[in-house]
C-alpha cells in the first residue's frame, strides 16, 4: 500500500512540476492533475478497502525518522481513510465539472485546485497541531484563490471578507496553539490531549482559543456572514468544494482536537452547533438565491454535525454511524446541489422551474432535497433516525425537540424550492446548455446518495428484514427506467406489479391479522383500482407511476411494518410519492407545498414519540404498549402526527386544495386510499393505549370533541362550495372527523362503527372522486355552476354519483346507514350525548353538499357547450362499477366483514353488545339486519319509481331559453345559475363557524416564521468589518459563558 | 461615534480574554522536554550546528514544505488573478507616465545587485550554520530584484526562468522529501546523505541541498509577485 | 518573578500591538489601512511567541564558538517557537500579499478604497 504521506509529495510533485510544461499547456496541465487526484482518490480508497476488508490496523507515519512528539506524525485509521476518500473523490468530481473554468484560468489556476485538495488531505492526516495550522492557512489562501476563478464585483469582493474573517481567526488559532505550546511542552495533539490543558486558566484559554476557532471555521451562526457572500457569489463548483470538501476536513479537525477538552466542552461544542443548525436555517427560509439558500442550508448542516460530534460522550456506539450519515448525506446532496446551480444559472429559485426541461435533472434535485431533509431511502433518514433514538435513549428529549425545529425550518425552504421547479408557473423558461462535464458529477452523486442509503441501512437497529421494504423499490426504480414507455404499458407493469404485491400479501394476513388485512386491502386493491382509471391518459404521463408505486408502497409498508423503524420508514415513502402525486396537478403548487409542510411537521412529532417510546421499551411496535414514563406526551405526540394525515381540525388547511388540484384519478388515491394511512396509524395508537385506558384517558375524550367538531366544519363548509372537488375533499374532512369520533369511543360498537365507516368512505369517496374527476376530465372545468343537466349526456357517471351519495349520507338502503346505526348504538352506549348530537347535525349538513352533487351538475338545463359531450370514459366506468358492486355486497351482507371485524375487536374489547344471527345485527338498542333492508327498500324504490315514471309522461318540458334578463346581461352570468351560491341564507346563518381562523391562524404563523427570518438576516449586511466584528464578538461570548 | 465606542468596549472585553495567558505565563528557567531533546542531540541526530534549522528542514520538516506551498500558493493565485491580457500591457502606455529614475540610483543598482544576490546565496548555503536559511536568503534575493525594478521601471525579468527556477526547485525539494520515506527512515529523513562533519559546510545531509532549493524558489517567486504588482500597479496609474 | 522582565516586557507589547491590528481591522474603512491592521496583528503575535522562546540569559540555539555542544541545553533559548516564528512570518507575508491583491482589483473595480462601498451582498 502506498504510504499516505505520497498523497503529498506526490500532488506537490505534480504541482510544482507542472511549472514545466510551456505556455500553451493549460488543458494539458489540467489533465494531468485530474490524473493526480485519481491517484490520491486510489491511494485513499486503498486504504479505506484495507480497513474495512482487511483487518489493518490504524497505522502511524513519522517524518524525518523521529518519533513523535520530535517530529510531525500523520494517522491512517478507519475515519482518516474514508474520509480523505471523500474529499478525493468529491475533489475528482469537482475537477471535472471545473474542467473548463481551469483551462480557461490557466495552469495556476489548475496548480491552486490541486494543492487546495491535497491541504484538506493532510488536515485531516495530520496529527500536529501547528502542522494542522499551516494546512489549514494553505486551505484557505488556496480557497481565496479559488473564490476569484469568478471574477466579478460580488465574488472579489466576498473573497476579501473571507480573507478578514479567516485573518482573524487563524490569527486566534495560532495564539492558541503557541500558548498551548508553552503549557504543555509538545506540539503533538495526542500530547494535548493527555496533558489535560483545563488545569491552569491560561491552558484551558489556549485551549478555548484552538476549539473557538476551529469552530468559528465552520462558520457558526451568526458569526458567518462572511461565508454566506462567499457561497453566493462564486463558482458554483467552487462552492460545492468548500460546503463539502473543506467542511469535512475542517470538522475532522475538530473532531480529533475536540478530546482535549472536558465533557462540559462537548456540551458547549454541541449547544453552538444546535444554535447554527436552527438559526441558519430559520434565516434560509427568506432567501431566494440558490446558492445563497444552500449556503444556509449548509452552514446549517455543518452545525448538527458540530452537533453530534459534541453528543459523542453519550450517543455510544452509534456515535461513527450517526456522524457519518448525516454528514454523507450533506456532503453528496450539497455537492449535487450547488453542481446543479452551476448548470441552471438562474439567480431566483422561482426561475428553477426550466429545470422541468431536463427531467433527469429534475430528479437528481428531488433527490437531493430529500436527500438533505431525512427521506428515505437516503442515508439521512437511518441517520437522523438513529439519532433521534440514542438521544431520547440518552435522555436529551429537549434535543429532540430542537434538532427536529431545525429540520423543520430547513424543510420549509427546500421543498418551496422543489415546488417551484417542479410545479410554478413560468413562461419564460430561460434555456440552458448541458454540458456533459456538469452533469456527469451530478449524475454520479445522484447514484452514490442511493448507494449510501442502502448501505445505511446494515447499520441502523431495527433494520434486520429490510429487504421487504426494499424490493418494492427496486421495481419502482426500474419502472423509472422505463418511464419512456407510453403510458398505457407502464400502467400494465404497474398494475401487475401491484397486484402480484397483493397476492402475495394479503391472503396471508386475513388469517393472522384482520386489521392489517382490511387496511392492506383498502390500500391495494383501492390501489389497483384507481390505477385502472389511469389508461384514461395518452402519451408518456412521465412520472406518474413511479410515484404511485412508491405511495402504494409506503402503504403497503405500513401495514406490514412489525417495528417502529419499519413503519416509519414507510410512512416516510408514502409522504415522498403522494407529496410527488399531488404536486402533478395543476395550480398544485401551494397546496403541494403545505401538504408536505404538515405532513413534515406531523412526521417528525412520530419520530420524536418513537424515540421516547424506544428509550423506554426498545423498538418494536408493541413497544408502545404500557409506557412507563409521559405517557400522554408520547400518546398526543403521535395522535397529532397521525392526524395531520387524516386532515383532522386544526390541521386540515392543506387537504382541500390539495385533493381538488390533484389529477382525477390522483384525487381518489390521496382522498379514499392516503388518508386511511393516518386512521390506520390511529388505530395502532388506539390499540397501544389499550381499552382499559379509555375511561380516564383524556387524550381520548379530546380526540372526541376534535372528531365532532371536524365533522361539523368539513360538512359545513363542504356545502359552500361551488368548486365539486373541493366540495369532495371538505366532505372528506367532515368524514375523517366521524372516524376520529367513531374510534376515540374506544368501546366495542365505537370501533365496529369506526371500521365501517373507513370501509364506507373509501369505496363512496373513491367511487364519487373518480366519476366527478371524470366528469371534471371531459368538461374541464370543476365548477359546479358551469355544469348541469349532464344525467342526459353521463347516465353511467349519474348513477355511480347517486349511489355514492346514498352511501356517503347515510340513508338505508345502503352500507352507509350500517355506520350510522352502529355509530348512535355506540354513541348512546358510550354516553357521549353532546359531541353525538354534532356528529348528527353534521349528518343532517351532509344531505346539503351531497344534493348539490345530484342537483348541480346532473339535473338542470344542459349547457350549451355541453351538447355533445360524451359519457365518462370507460377506463372510468371500469373502476368506478367495480367499487359498487363493492358497496353492493356489503350493504346486502355486512356481515361478512363485520362480523369477522367483530371477533377479531373481542381481545381487545370484550363485550357482547353486538351479537349476529344470519345477517341480523342485535344490540342493546335494537336491531338492524342489511339484507332485508336491501330487499324493503329495493322493492319500495322500485315501485315509486315506476309510479313516477308513468307520470312523467304529463310533465311538460321545459326549453333552456325559457328565461329573460330583461334586457340586462349580467356581469357575471355565474350569480344567475341558480345553483350558484345556493346555501346563500344558510351560510348568513352558520358561515361563521367555517370562516377561515385556522387557515388565518397558519397564514399568520408563517408570517411571523418569515417576518422573524427577514428581520434577523439583517445582521449580515454585507460589510466585511460587520463580519469581523461578529467574529469578535461571538469569541467574546463563547469566552464569557465558558469562563 | 456610538459605534466607535461600542467596538472599543467590545475590544476591551475582547482583551481581558487573553489575560489569564499571560498570568499564567512564567517565563522560562529551562529549555522545555522537546527543546532539550533537540539540543541535545543536535549533532547525531540531524546534525546541523542551527538547532532552529534542525528543526525547521528536518524534525518540522512538513511545516516548511507547508510554508513553501504558501508562498507558491500565493504566488499562483496573484499570478492568474492579476492577469492583463495582452492589450493592457501596451509598453507605450504602460510607462508613459512614470518619471525616469536617478542616474545615481541606476548606477549604484549595478553595483549592489549582484552583491546582494551573492548575500542571498549566502545566507541560504549557510542556513544549517549560522542565523539564515532559505527563506532569508530567498527574500535578500527578492530585495535585489525589488531594486532594479525601481532603478528601471521598465525592467522585465524573464517570467519563464523564474517559473523554471521555481518549479525545479519546488519538485526537488518533493522529490528529496519522498527519497527521505522510500529509502530513508521518514519523509524529509535528512540522512539520505552523509551527516558529515558536524559544524562544516558539507554536513547536516540534504539539509543545505533543500535550504538552498527554498532560497531559489522563495527568492523567485517573491520575484514574481513584485513583478505582477508592479505591473498592475502601471495599470492602474493609466 | 517581575513583570519587568524581558520577556512580560515583549509579550505585552505583543498582545498591544495585537489589539491595536484588531482595532484597526474594525474601525479603519480604508481597506489598505485594514490590511496593515492584519500585519500588526501577525507583528504581535510573532513577538509573543518569540518571547515564549525566551529563557533566561540565553543566547541563540545555534552550536558554534560562542555555545558548546555540551552545555548547550543550559545556554540556548528554545529552538522549537523560533522554528514556528518563521512559518508564521512566511504565511503572514502570503496572506498580505494576497490581500494586496485582492485591494488592487477592489480598486480597480471601484475607484474606492472605502470598505463600506462593497457591500452589494448582504442578508
Amino acid at each position: 500500500m502506498i504510504s499516505p504521506i505520497h498523497i503529498i509529495s506526490i500532488s506537490l510533485g505534480v504541482a510544482f512540476a507542472i511549472g514545466f510544461l510551456g505556455k500553451n499547456s493549460n488543458k494539458l496541465s489540467a489533465v494531468i492533475m485530474l490524473l493526480t487526484i485519481g491517484i490520491l482518490t486510489f491511494i485513499s480508497a486503498q486504504w479505506a478497502q484495507a480497513f474495512y476488508f482487511g483487518n489493518q490496523e490504524t497505522v502511524q507515519i513519522f517524518t524525518a525518522g523521529y518519533k513523535p512528539p520530535f517530529s510531525i506524525n500523520l494517522q491512517i485509521g478507519v475515519s482518516e481513510s474514508i474520509i480523505i476518500l471523500l474529499i478525493n473523490s468529491i475533489g475528482l468530481l469537482g475537477g471535472i465539472y471545473l474542467f473548463d473554468t481551469l483551462v480557461k484560468t490557466g495552469k495556476n489556476a489548475v496548480v491552486v485546485y490541486l494543492i487546495f485538495i491535497m491541504s484538506l488531505n493532510q488536515v485531516v492526516l495530520t496529527q500536529d497541531i501547528f502542522n494542522l495550522f499551516v494546512f489549514l492557512e494553505i486551505q484557505s489562501i488556496a480557497t481565496a484563490g479559488l473564490i476569484v476563478l469568478e471574477r466579478n464585483r460580488n465574488s472579489i469582493s466576498s473573497g476579501f471578507k473571507y480573507m478578514i474573517a479567516t485573518g482573524i481567526i487563524s490569527s486566534l488559532l495560532l495564539i492558541g496553539i503557541v500558548f498551548g505550546y508553552y503549557f504543555t511542552g509538545s506540539l503533538n495533539i495526542a500530547d494535548f490531549i493527555q496533558a489535560n490543558m483545563m488545569l491552569s486558566k491560561g491552558g484551558a484559554v489556549a485551549l478555548f482559543l484552538i476549539l473557538a476557532s476551529l469552530l468559528l471555521e465552520l462558520k457558526p451562526f451568526p458569526a458567518n456572514g462572511w461565508a454566506l457572500d462567499v457561497y453566493e457569489s462564486i463558482k458554483p463548483g467552487t462552492s460545492a468544494m468548500l460546503s463539502a470538501a473543506s467542511a469535512s476536513a475542517v470538522l475532522f479537525a475538530l473532531y480529533k482536537v475536540l478530546p482535549a477538552g472536558n465533557p462540559q466542552t462537548f456540551e458547549i461544542v454541541l449547544g453552538f452547533g444546535l444554535i447554527t443548525f436552527v438559526g441558519s436555517n430559520l434565516l434560509g427560509i427568506k432567501q431566494t438565491n440558490p446558492q445563497r439558500l444552500l449556503g444556509y442550508s449548509s452552514v446549517g448542516q455543518i452545525g448538527l454535525i458540530v452537533a453530534i460530534l459534541g453528543m459523542k460522550p453519550f450517543l455510544g456506539e452509534k456515535f461513527t454511524f450517526i456522524a457519518i450519515a448525516i454528514f454523507i448525506s450533506h456532503f453528496l446532496a450539497k455537492a449535487g446541489l450547488f453542481w446543479l446551480s452551476g448548470i441552471i444559472k438562474a439567480d431566483n429559485i422561482r426561475d428553477w422551474a426550466n429545470l422541468r426541461k431536463k427531467p433527469f435533472l429534475l430528479v437528481l434535485f428531488g433527490t437531493f432535497v430529500f436527500t438533505l431533509i431525512g427521506f428515505p431511502p437516503f442515508p439521512s433518514f437511518f441517520g437522523k433516525w438513529e439519532l433521534i433514538m440514542q438521544l431520547s435513549q440518552s435522555g436529551y428529549w429537549y434535543l429532540v425537540g430542537v434538532i427536529l425545529l431545525g429540520s423543520f425550518f430547513e424543510g420549509i425552504y427546500l421543498f418551496k424550492w422543489l415546488g417551484y421547479a417542479i410545479k410554478l408557473d413560468n413562461v419564460n423558461l430561460p434555456e440552458f446548455n448541458i454540458n456533459w462535464k456538469k452533469i456527469i458529477p451530478v449524475a454520479i452523486v445522484g447514484v452514490l446518495t442511493y448507494l449510501a442509503g442502502y448501505y445505511s441501512s446494515f447499520f441502523t437497529t431495527g433494520t434486520e428484514h429490510f429487504e421487504k421494504f426494499f424490493v418494492p423499490l427496486f421495481f419502482i426504480a426500474i419502472l423509472y427506467f422505463l418511464d419512456f414507455l407510453p403510458n398505457f404499458v407502464k400502467n400494465i407493469i404497474a398494475i401487475a406489479g401491484m397486484s402480484y404485491y397483493g397476492y402475495i400479501l394479503l391472503p396471508g394476513l386475513y388469517e393472522t391479522d384482520l386489521l392489517r388485512f382490511i387496511f392492506g386491502a383498502i390500500f391495494i386493491v383501492g390501489g389497483v383500482l384507481t390505477l385502472i382509471a389511469g389508461f384514461t391518459y395518452k402519451g408518456q404521463r412521465k412520472g406518474f407511476h413511479p410515484a404511485a408505486l412508491m405511495m402504494f408502497a409506503g402503504l403497503g409498508g405500513i401495514i406490514q411494518a412489525s417495528n417502529m423503524i419499519e413503519f416509519f420508514f414507510s410512512w416516510e415513502m408514502m409522504t415522498l410519492g403522494s407529496y410527488i402525486l399531488i404536486i402533478r396537478g395543476k395550480k398544485s403548487m401551494p397546496h403541494g407545498l403545505s401538504y408536505m409542510l404538515f405532513s413534515l411537521a406531523g412526521a417528525y412529532l412520530i419520530l420524536a414519540a418513537f424515540g421516547f417510546t424506544f428509550s423506554q421499551n426498545g423498538i418494536s411496535l408493541e413497544a408502545l404498549k404500557g409506557l412507563a414514563f409521559a405517557p400522554n406526551l408520547i400518546y398526543g405526540l403521535l395522535a397529532v402526527g397521525f392526524m395531520t394525515k387524516t386532515a383532522s381540525l386544526g390541521l386540515h388547511i392543506w387537504l382541500p386544495g390539495a385533493h381538488a388540484e390533484a389529477e382525477s384519478d390522483v384525487s381518489p388515491m390521496v382522498s379514499a386510499i392516503l388518508l386511511k394511512a393516518g386512521v390506520f396509524g390511529l388505530i395502532i395508537l388506539f390499540l397501544s393505549m389499550g381499552a382499559e385506558a379509555a375511561g380516564q384517558n383524556s387524550i381520548l375524550y379530546l380526540l372526541g370533541w376534535l372528531g365532532a367538531i371536524t365533522a361539523l366544519v368539513g360538512n359545513t363548509a363542504a356545502s359552500f362550495q361551488e368548486d365539486a372537488k373541493k366540495l369532495l375533499a371538505y366532505s372528506s374532512i367532515g368524514q375523517l372527523g366521524y372516524i376520529l369520533f367513531a374510534f376515540s369511543i374506544m368501546t366495542h360498537l365505537g370501533w365496529l362503527a369506526g371500521f365501517t365507516y373507513s370501509i364506507n368512505h373509501f369505496l363512496f369517496k373513491a367511487v364519487l372522486f373518480l366519476a366527478i374527476g371524470a366528469v371534471v376530465l371531459r368538461l374541464k372545468t370543476h365548477n359546479m355552476y358551469e355544469m348541469g343537466g349532464l344525467i342526459k349526456r353521463m347516465p353511467f357517471a349519474f348513477i355511480a354519483v347517486l349511489i355514492g351519495i346514498i352511501t356517503l349520507s347515510g340513508v338505508p338502503p345502503l352500507s352507509g346507514f350500517a355506520g350510522k346505526w352502529l355509530f348512535y348504538n355506540a354513541v348512546i352506549e358510550k354516553g357521549w350525548y353532546f359531541q353525538g348530537t354534532i356528529v348528527f347535525f353534521a349528518g343532517t349538513i351532509a344531505f346539503l353538499y351531497s344534493f348539490r352533487l345530484i342537483h348541480s351538475i346532473f339535473l338542470g338545463q344542459l349547457k350549451d357547450n355541453h351538447r355533445t359531450v360524451k359519457d365518462i370514459s370507460i377506463w372510468f366506468i371500469i373502476p368506478i362499477y367495480t367499487l359498487i358492486i363493492g358497496i353492493m355486497i356489503f350493504s346486502a351482507r355486512p356481515d361478512l366483514i363485520l362480523k369477522p371485524i367483530g371477533n377479531f375487536l373481542m381481545p381487545y374489547f370484550p363485550t357482547d353488545a353486538l351479537s349476529w344471527t344470519d345477517t341480523m345485527a342485535k344490540t342493546r338498542l335494537g336491531y338492524w339486519d342489511g339484507t332485508w333492508v336491501m330487499i324493503i327498500i329495493g322493492i319500495m324504490f322500485s315501485l315509486i319509481f315506476a309510479w313516477l315514471f308513468i307520470l312523467s309522461r304529463k310533465a311538460t318540458k321545459v326549453e333552456q331559453f325559457n328565461i329573460a334578463y330583461s334586457g340586462e346581461r349580467p356581469e357575471r352570468p355565474e350569480t344567475t345559475h341558480m345553483a350558484h351560491n345556493i346555501y346563500a341564507g344558510f351560510n348568513k346563518a352558520v358561515g361563521f363557524i367555517v370562516t377561515p381562523n385556522i387557515s388565518k391562524f397558519w397564514a399568520s404563523a408563517s408570517e411571523n416564521l418569515d417576518g422573524a427570518a427577514g428581520y434577523f438576516r439583517r445582521i449580515y449586511n454585507g460589510n466585511g468589518q460587520t463580519y469581523a466584528l461578529h467574529i469578535i464578538i461571538y469569541t467574546l461570548a463563547m469566552y464569557l459563558m465558558i469562563f | 461615534m456610538l459605534k466607535k465606542g461600542l467596538i472599543l468596549a467590545i475590544l476591551i472585553g475582547f482583551s481581558l480574554m487573553f489575560i489569564p495567558l499571560i498570568q499564567n505565563f512564567h517565563g522560562n528557567d529551562k529549555l522545555s522536554d522537546l527543546a532539550k531533546y533537540y539540543t541535545e542531540n543536535a549533532e547525531h541526530g540531524a546534525g546541523a550546528a542551527n538547532i532552529v534549522t534542525a528543526i525547521v528542514i528536518t524534525y518540522r520538516g512538513l511545516d516548511t514544505l507547508g510554508e513553501v506551498v504558501i508562498l507558491f500558493l500565493t504566488a499562483s493565485v496573484i499570478g492568474f488573478f492579476l492577469k492583463i491580457s495582452k492589450s493592457e500591457k501596451d509598453e507605450t502606455l504602460r510607462f508613459s507616465k512614470l518619471r525616469k529614475t536617478s542616474e545615481l540610483l541606476e548606477t549604484a543598482t549595478k553595483a549592489l545587485v549582484p552583491t546582494i544576490f551573492m548575500f542571498g546565496v549566502y545566507i541560504f548555503i549557510n542556513g544549517h550554520l549560522t542565523p539564515g536559511g532559505g527563506f532569508q536568503g530567498g527574500a535578500v534575493i527578492a530585495t535585489g530584484f525589488v531594486l532594479m525594478l525601481l532603478a528601471n521601471p521598465q525592467f522585465k525579468v524573464n517570467h519563464k526562468v523564474i517559473e523554471y527556477i521555481e518549479s525545479l526547485s519546488g519538485f526537488s525539494f518533493a522529490i528529496l522529501g519522498a527519497l527521505g520515506a522510500i529509502i530513508g527512515l521518514g519523509f524529509l529523513d535528512n540522512k539520505i546523505l552523509p551527516l558529515g562533519t558536524f559544524g562544516e559546510l558539507l554536513s547536516a545531509g540534504i539539509i543545505p541541498v533543500i535550504y538552498s532549493f527554498i532560497g531559489l524558489k522563495v527568492g523567485a517567486e517573491l520575484s514574481g509577485i513584485v513583478e505582477t504588482l508592479s505591473e498592475n500597479q502601471s495599470e492602474i496609474e493609466i | 518573578m517581575s513583570y519587568f522582565s524581558l520577556e512580560y516586557i515583549a509579550m505585552i507589547t505583543g498582545f498591544l500591538l495585537i489589539v491595536l491590528g484588531i482595532w484597526a481591522i474594525l474601525t479603519y474603512k480604508n481597506l489598505l489601512k485594514i490590511v496593515i491592521g492584519f500585519s500588526l496583528f501577525d507583528t504581535g503575535i510573532n513577538i509573543i511567541i518569540v518571547s515564549i522562546a525566551y529563557v533566561k540569559n540565553s543566547t541563540a540555539p545555534i552550536i558554534d564558538s560562542a555555545v558548546s555542544l555540551k552545555d548547550a541545553v543550559n545556554k540556548i533559548a528554545d529552538p522549537v517557537p523560533q522554528a514556528l516564528v518563521l512559518t508564521s512570518i512566511v504565511i503572514g507575508l502570503g496572506v498580505t500579499a494576497l490581500m494586496l491583491a485582492y485591494v488592487l482589483k477592489l480598486y480597480q473595480d471601484k475607484k474606492t478604497l472605502d470598505i463600506e462601498s462593497f457591500t452589494d451582498l448582504k442578508w
